[in-house]
């Protein structure tokens, strides 16, 4: 929203404070300024001129040379001996008497000062000297005009400054709109002036046909008729008919103000409704009376409030002819749609320069409808931006009344229609001439929500600054007709807290008791999984939530699983990933390719799947860890030997030891695992390779998954052939694992290897558990025992058998332990598995 | 497949012959006869080229078919033992190992939420965490923005396909505020028991935004929530100064401008001094001396009230921060995208 400083002070009965710290302050307590623009500069040194003589150049066709008068106000410039200064001119409508806006040498021409400033010099042209440039409008930056030299009005003083004769010594600020969502009444300067009366603790006085509208007396001669068939959505619908208008380029004043704040003056009519706009934020609309009427029955013009029919079009004042959605308001005539409510009028009855009479229409519509018109046809007008912010339907008939007035004194016009109000407001609305009801709020009410204690006196004074009334005794508060935000206790503070000025508030922390807050275990838990990995050499990354479709079928996953977005703006975006892994293994060539030949990447985040919802309805969310080991082949030679899938169980293993839940989880083969119906595991297991990899159950369910990828995984991925992942369930570790502690044996350990040829068929967990029972079983009272595996070998020739060695370490609380009793121990073991398992022992 | 151009047919013939006949089945791809296909479609006349054109493709894609499903039997390596904690025959210097810890590093980004929370964990908020697909409801109805209100237009929400037992897309929670709701209702017996709300909310939020140095879709916010008696703007204020005074280590000046949120009244946007050139102008605060770097405001008596806690009785406030920018300042970052990257090269610089 801009503002212009020098239309905001005719508003105002006190002086402006500086420009920075009325910025601050309106930063502080209106709203975030993005930008001020200082006009002053821009327009430094330019003068209005009269063209005393003009002269056809003695060398060339189309150029005068002519004498201007300024008054004797330029300093440093050559005169002739009766003052006067020579400029050469080519503009066709430069002639003698004229009052004219002259750029003397060293003036920079406006409309460049933003982008590449030109700086004027004298200069002679065609062997005479032309003293700087006598300047058009558009050159000034004030319009689009540039047939000719601007045409100033003939009262003006030559020699008077050009910008403080139109008030463009001015200064423009920019305040973001954002901040006037809830604030229709800030759309307009009127809204703004109000404001910063209020916030630098002055009263404002609204404009005396604001606040009581003279009677318009209505005339005759063209009969105009409204229909307002969408009561609910156009709560106010005003029209009226002016005749005999003249149609002309507004004067000067107007143009400049509607130009500094970036609309294109076109017409006195258009000008003027759009300068009772900016002025109230009440967008307004003229037709032409007569191409209305053309298209309307009979004599009389009629204005139809409607939905389109069904396929109606309506070419719009931009050229564009669009199809309205058929919730839309339109305007029509008896045959046809001429305009799009609120948002855009229609080109078939738009007012040209053949104009004689006009309607001008003056209506309040659905905030909410009209947004979804605009965003529908994609149309962002001036008025759809103050439309959609919901105008108060009490300023319509100020806005008309002062319109018209303002449109008879220019252009000659006169009321040619009794003033139609079409309006479904409820009666408590007029009569208390207020949106909302008054609101009662205690002062206390007040005071301990700001943290104040300010007395009722300060309260009133800040409310009634910006023309509230306030009655005191029984703390009622009644908001001016224009604003529509106050309807609870809770506005009113917002309003008195603004306006003394939030920065002023005294800061105090809340206090509380010292009893330690709770941390959250799921956020504890992500934060030791990150000191673990990364503790153990693991990067971490995060990867997009939303993936391509592409990268979950190169997983192997199935896409129809996932919930897809329907908006995002590139494929790369399409789907919820259904685990985390496929984000991962995408990171692995680009990383090899940059030369890391070793990595371990690992990301905590969600997974989600079509299926199960919450209490909520949402779908459920699964928190999970994946990580992705992969070794460039080179190095993988060198330092790896055997399956990648042991380098994954390792990082898998480390960390469930450090985060790992009291239960123990098993590990399943994944040829062995079902994961039933359940869509989320199916999708976190496809990726994988059923023989040389496992999931981790944890009796119930499976909770995890490790191991080496699908050949075509590999392949879809360019993974090194030495890689491997995991994916785990977060639900499936702890932050508190809980370390144990055994008291140390006070004689030395004795460790002995126990080497037994294993049938293939037998895991080598079952053969380690195995041991492990039995030697608890069989083992000397008061002994701890320790159990490590240390060799796994398979002979070329044995297809059917595996040694495997495992290491025995036992220590007593009661006495040195003796080779033979361990020797014991250990046959005892080896008869057992024999036994039971069919082992050998080597 | 039958193909209905007879040239393309008759060179199928002779590739699938061909096929069964190599060693290196991917060799197939590169088959003289394939290119000279392709070869052939400038010269084709223009209507005829794109029919031509798709069905050389498809023979291209189903003798990558055939190439692919001999590699995905070639390369199926045999059974594994999964419960053994070491392969067959490796030598105990070549057993698994963890990687040098001297690699290994968190993401940036954690690090700062880690470094967040800690500090409120510290002045008595506990924390929650927020989600990645939401409700209509949690995401705006919950907090007061009405349907089709124009503040919606400030929040592009990616929505998906699939629509809630209500009617109406899931979204992609767009502000960690899609938490507010159902954290106020969590802990609303906290405050009949005399305690504060205090709580803290980390996560990841999503916009539906191109993608350049400066915006991601993707990024990460803390949302405070506090609640008691008496709770006014002042104290929301004081609680931030002191946080950002804790998080920059050093004194900081403070300032508000009003502002609009839907769920909040009043609201503000929150600016501190700028904390690397103490307010002289340097190119963090683009010279100005402040940084922008919130959205707060006291929570509106709505919200309270949808979450069944009654404002006249109990007020809050609550905010809304961005920690990438935080992350970007601290280090200098240049490019937003390096965060979600997954390079080394970057996550590497943090080990």
């Amino acid at each position: 929203m801009k503002i212009s400083l020098n239309w905001i002070r005719e508003f105002l009965d006190f002086e402006l404070p500086p420009l920075d710290e009325l910025v601050d302050t309106i930063g502080s307590q209106l709203g975030a300024v993005e930008e001020v623009i200082d006009l002053s500069k821009k327009y430094q040194g330019i003068r209005v001129a009269k063209v005393v003589s003009c002269e056809d150049h003695p060398n060339a066709e189309r150029l005068h040379v002519c004498k201007i008068d300024d008054g004797g106000k330029t300093q440093d410039v050559e005169r002739d001996d009766k003052g006067l200064v020579q400029i050469v001119c080519g503009a066709p409508n430069v002639r003698e008497s004229l009052m004219v806006v002259w750029l003397p040498p060293g003036t920079t021409v406006p409309a460049t000062a933003m982008s590449d400033p030109l700086v004027l010099e004298v200069r002679d042209i065609r062997g005479v000297k032309s003293n700087g440039m006598l300047a058009s409008a558009r050159e000034l930056g004030i319009g689009d005009s540039h047939e000719g030299l601007l045409e100033l009005e003939a009262d003006v003083q030559a020699g008077s400054d050009f910008a403080e004769t139109y008030k463009l010594n001015d200064q423009v600020i920019d305040i973001e709109n954002k901040m006037f969502t809830h604030r229709p009444d800030c759309f307009g300067i009127l809204g703004v002036a109000r404001e910063i009366a209020g916030i630098t603790g002055h009263q404002f006085t609204s404009p005396e046909w604001y606040m009581s509208p003279p009677a318009l007396n209505g005339g005759g001669g063209l009969p105009l008729a409204v229909k307002n068939e969408l009561p609910e959505l156009v709560p106010r619908f005003m029209a009226v008919a002016l005749s005999n208008v003249v149609i002309a380029p507004s004067p000067l004043w107007l143009q400049t103000y509607l130009s500094r704040l970036g609309v294109r003056p076109i017409n006195n009519v258009v000008d003027i409704t759009n300068y009772m706009m900016l002025l109230t934020g009440q967008p307004q609309h003229a037709y032409d009376y007569d191409k209305v009427k053309a298209l309307s029955d009979g004599d009389t013009a009629t204005l139809i409030v409607r939905n389109p029919h069904s396929g109606e079009k309506l070419t719009l004042l931009n050229g564009k002819e669009v199809e309205p959605r058929p919730e839309a308001i339109i305007i029509a005539s008896d045959k046809q749609a001429i305009g799009l409510g609120g948002i855009m009028g229609g080109a078939e009855t738009e007012v040209s320069s053949e104009t004689k009479n006009i309607i001008v229409e003056c209506a309040n519509f659905d905030m909410y409808s009209i947004r979804r018109t605009s965003m529908a046809h994609g149309i962002f007008s001036d008025a759809v931006t103050r439309l959609n912010k919901g105008q108060s339907p009490l300023q319509n008939d100020r806005v008309l009344i002062e319109t018209v007035k303002t449109l008879c004194a220019t252009t000659k016009a006169s009321v040619a229609s009794p003033l139609i109000d079409d309006q479904h407001l409820q009666s408590e609305q007029i009569s208390r001439s207020s949106v909302h009801p008054a609101v009662t709020v205690p002062t206390d009410f007040i005071n301990k929500r700001l943290g104040l204690s300010l007395d009722d006196a300060q309260i009133e004074a800040l409310l009634t600054h910006v023309e509230f009334s306030v009655d005191t005794k029984s703390h009622s508060f009644s908001a001016p007709f224009w604003r529509t935000d106050i309807e609870q206790r809770e506005d009113i503070v917002e309003e008195i807290g603004r306006l003394y000025g939030y920065d002023k508030l005294p800061l105090e922390l809340p206090m509380r008791t010292i009893k330690p807050p709770v941390k959250d275990p799921l956020l504890e838990l992500k934060s030791k999984i990150r000191s673990v990995l990364s503790a153990a050499g693991a990067n971490e990354v995060l990867t997009y939530s939303f993936v391509h479709g592409n990268l979950l079928e190169k997983a192997g996953q199935d896409k129809t699983q996932a919930f897809e977005l329907g908006n995002a703006l590139s494929p790369d975006l399409q789907y919820y990933r259904l685990s985390l892994l496929p984000s991962l293994l995408d990171k692995v060539h680009l990383n090899i390719k940059a030369g890391y030949d070793e990595f371990a990447l690992y990301e905590i985040g969600k997974g989600h799947g079509k299926g199960e919802v919450d209490e909520d309805g949402v779908p459920l969310e699964f928190n999970r860890l994946g990580l992705v080991f992969a070794a460039d082949p080179k190095l993988a030679r060198q330092k790896y030997s055997g399956a990648a899938y042991y380098q994954v169980q390792k990082f898998a293993t480390h960390l469930l030891r450090e985060c790992g839940k009291p239960q123990t989880l098993t590990i399943i083969p994944l040829d062995q695992a079902d994961a039933g119906e359940h869509v989320v595991l199916q999708q976190m297991l496809a990726p994988y390779e059923k023989t040389r990899s496992a999931v981790l159950h944890n009796g119930k369910y499976i909770v995890g998954v490790m191991g080496e990828f699908k050949p075509s995984v590999l392949k879809a991925f360019k993974l090194p052939d030495y890689a491997g992942g995991f994916e785990l369930f977060l639900s499936a570790l702890s932050s508190e694992t809980a370390k144990t502690y055994a008291a140390l044996p006070k004689y030395p350990k004795v460790q002995q290897d126990i080497s037994l040829k294993v049938p293939l068929a037998v895991a080598y967990q079952q053969l380690y558990d195995f041991v492990w029972s039995t030697l608890e079983a069989s083992k000397p009272e008061q002994t701890t025992l320790e159990l490590s595996p240390l060799d796994i070998y398979q002979r070329e020739e044995d297809t059917e058998h595996r040694q495997i060695t495992l290491r025995l370490g036992i220590a007593s609380f009661a006495k040195t332990m003796t080779d033979s009793e361990v020797n014991s121990l250990l046959d005892t073991v080896a008869r057992a598995a024999s036994d039971k398992l069919g082992t050998e022992r080597l | 497949m039958a193909y209905q151009n007879p040239k393309i047919a008759e060179v199928a013939e002779q590739l699938k012959a061909r096929f069964s006949e190599l060693t290196n089945k991917a060799d197939i791809l590169k088959a003289v006869e394939l290119k000279a296909l392709y070869a052939e479609i400038p010269s084709l006349p223009a209507e005829q080229r794109a029919g031509f054109g798709e069905e050389i493709n498809s023979l291209r894609s189903e003798l990558q078919q055939l190439v692919g499903g001999t590699q995905a039997e070639t390369k199926t390596l045999a059974p594994i033992d999964v419960t053994a904690p070491f392969d067959s025959n490796t030598a105990s210097d070549k057993h698994p190992k963890l990687l040098s810890s001297e690699l290994g590093s968190k993401h940036p980004l954690m690090i700062e939420q880690e470094t967040i929370l800690d500090i409120f964990y510290r002045m008595g908020f506990t924390a929650s965490e927020s989600r990645e697909i939401d409700d209509d409801y949690h995401m705006f109805g919950s907090l007061n923005f009405p349907e089709g209100h124009p503040a919606r237009d400030d929040y592009d929400t990616f929505m998906t396909v699939e629509t809630a037992t209500d009617g109406k897309r899931f979204i992609a929670p767009a502000h960690t505020s899609t938490m507010q709701n159902r954290i106020l209702k969590k802990y609303a017996a906290n405050l009949e028991a005399g305690s504060p709300i205090a709580v803290l909310i980390p996560d990841r939020v999503f916009r539906n935004e191109d993608l350049d140095a400066r915006h991601e879709h993707t990024f990460y916010q803390h949302e405070g929530i506090y609640v008691d008696k008496g709770i006014n703007a002042g104290h929301l204020m004081a609680t931030l100064k002191t946080f950002l005074q804790a998080y920059y280590q050093k004194e900081i000046e403070i300032k508000t401008q009003p502002f609009y949120f839907p769920f909040t009244e009043p609201s503000f946007e929150f600016a501190l001094s700028c904390p690397f050139c103490d307010k002289k102008g340097c190119s963090i605060c683009s010279q100005t001396g402040w940084i922008e770097l919130l959205g707060c405001g006291m929570i509106h008596p709505n919200v309270l009230r949808e979450a069944g806690i009654d404002p006249e009785i109990y007020t809050g406030f609550a905010w809304g921060g961005g920690i990438d920018r935080l992350v970007m300042m601290k280090y200098d970052i240049e490019d937003i995208r390096h965060f979600e990257s997954g390079r080394l090269d970057f996550l590497r610089q943090f080990s």
